[in-house]
């Protein structure tokens, strides 16, 4: 078991997602960079804002190029938000610009036909079976965006804006929230602490730390 | 679609949640903290913190109470008041803030909207606008917490904040608010169209002035004494709004 690390690369809101970790029971530290981040527990990559401006972001601080090879290693990975639309193939939101490839497929943007962004609470359904998640069914979680990953048939979650999105996609032992579970209420809490417990993260707290 | 949203309103003065009688005589109802947890414990969707004493002076406290709320709350909240540059959003959004509302800046300054929208994402942007009926304008738009009135039309405005990269409005009609009469709903009818969500504010009195705002396009309502006081709590709005057939989440 090892802490948690939690990318640093100014485009999260990182505060309070480290809130809902102290409160779970996580052991976590930031990270600004890869070399600050050679153990073996899970890396977790927040994000908000624009697509293209985080993948430079990344790129500067040296995360873009060893993610794909600490993966590779075996270290699992937890995308929230922005954070999960880096790890699929690209984004509407910036075309050629590449993203991290770790989650095939297309980030695209919501609607037409709906607000956007999406910015409120949606209801989640289940998709895929997980062996870690807890069940997902009418789940109300926050969400907070313009752009999504098409669902696929290994979607976890998915929700709707116009049309099915995945809310929740993995692969091995990387995984990506598009809704932010540390600003979803105790559902959110919940989804979180299953996947990093998943990860091979390991909490101090009890089960239900929020009620 | 999302869930319609509840959201309570705190002003915050000097690191305190205020409630006074049209600014005069204001009252100290706790720490930003202990609220921002009651209320997430209710079930408030969201909150909107507005600090209405900005000042370069209490940049320290704001940020050390926005840093708690971060940390305490599991829903998302909005921090306004005195935000004028990049880098005063940076700090709110660094010490834990979702979203920053912006308002006279903006207005002064609309380049603003659209440097905050580049730098951290529409999705962070809520440009908030005070109206008042005219009878030249339709409804005219006033800065400087309503004490200040410009040129602008509010249906031009909203739509160049849409143009800008604003991600939400926070509408408030300087005519209702207080009042408890209901919300402006032919303002509502006109901002609705507006493809970006919509937050209803000022004239909230009963529940049903919530829901005819929700059905009138709004996405969220917005109120502050209603349920500071606890005259309408926020489990039994949300009932009520649940069975009219609205989304909300309960």
């Amino acid at each position: 078991m090892s802490a948690l690390t939690l990318i640093d690369y100014d485009a999260g809101n990182l505060a309070s997602l480290e809130g809902a970790l102290e409160r779970l029971g996580f052991a976590y530290r930031r990270a600004a960079s890869p070399d600050q981040a050679m153990d073996s527990g899970p890396i977790v990559l927040p994000g908000v804002g624009h697509f293209e401006a985080a993948q430079r972001s990344l790129r500067e601080r040296g995360w873009w190029s060893e993610l794909p090879g600490l993966v590779a290693g075996g270290r699992p990975l937890l995308g929230i938000c922005l954070g999960l639309q880096l790890l699929a193939e690209g984004s509407e939101e910036a075309p050629g610009v590449p993203g991290l490839g770790l989650i095939p497929g297309l980030v695209r943007r919501l609607g037409p036909g709906v607000k956007v962004p999406n910015m409120g609470w949606c209801q989640v359904r289940p998709g895929a079976s997980h062996p870690a998640l807890p069940d997902a069914e009418g789940a109300w979680l926050y969400f907070v965006h313009s752009y999504a990953l098409e669902p696929s048939a290994e979607t976890l979650y998915l929700a709707d804006h116009g049309r099915p999105f995945a809310a929740v996609e993995a692969r091995g032992k990387v995984m990506g929230f598009q809704p932010h579970p540390e600003k979803s209420g105790p559902n959110g809490l919940r989804l979180l602490r299953s996947a990093l417990t998943w990860m091979g993260a390991a909490s101090t707290a009890p089960e239900e730390p929020c009620q | 679609m999302p869930a319609k949203r509840v959201i309570p309103c705190l002003d915050v003065k000097n690191g305190r949640v205020v409630k006074g009688i049209q600014f005069k005589q204001l009252r100290d109802l706790g720490h930003p903290v202990d609220l921002a947890r009651r209320y997430d414990q209710e079930g408030a969707d969201e909150l909107v913190f507005l600090d209405i004493a900005a000042s370069l002076e209490n940049r320290g406290t704001r940020e050390a109470w926005v840093r708690g709320v971060a940390r305490e709350l599991s829903i998302p909240f909005t921090v306004g008041g005195g935000v004028s540059s990049v880098d005063d959003a940076r700090s709110l959004l660094r010490a834990g803030a979702d979203k920053v509302a912006v308002n006279t800046a903006a207005s002064l300054r609309p380049d603003l909207v659209c440097e905050l929208a580049d730098a951290f994402g529409s999705q962070c942007v809520v440009a908030a606008v005070d109206v008042k009926r005219d009878a030249d304008l339709g409804w005219r738009v006033y800065l400087k917490g309503g004490t200040e009135p410009t040129e602008r039309a509010a249906v031009d405005w909203l739509w160049e904040l849409n143009d800008l990269g604003a991600g939400e409005i926070l509408l408030t009609s300087m005519d209702r608010d207080g009042t408890g009469d209901g919300f402006d709903l032919p303002l509502l009818d006109l901002a609705s169209e507006l493809p970006i969500p919509l937050i209803a504010s000022g004239g909230a009195g009963r529940e049903v002035h919530f829901l005819e705002a929700l059905q009138h396009g709004a996405d969220a309502v917005l109120a502050a004494t209603l349920f500071h006081e606890g005259i309408l709590p926020i489990p039994r709005l949300k009932a009520y709004l649940a069975q009219n057939d609205l989304s909300i989440r309960i």
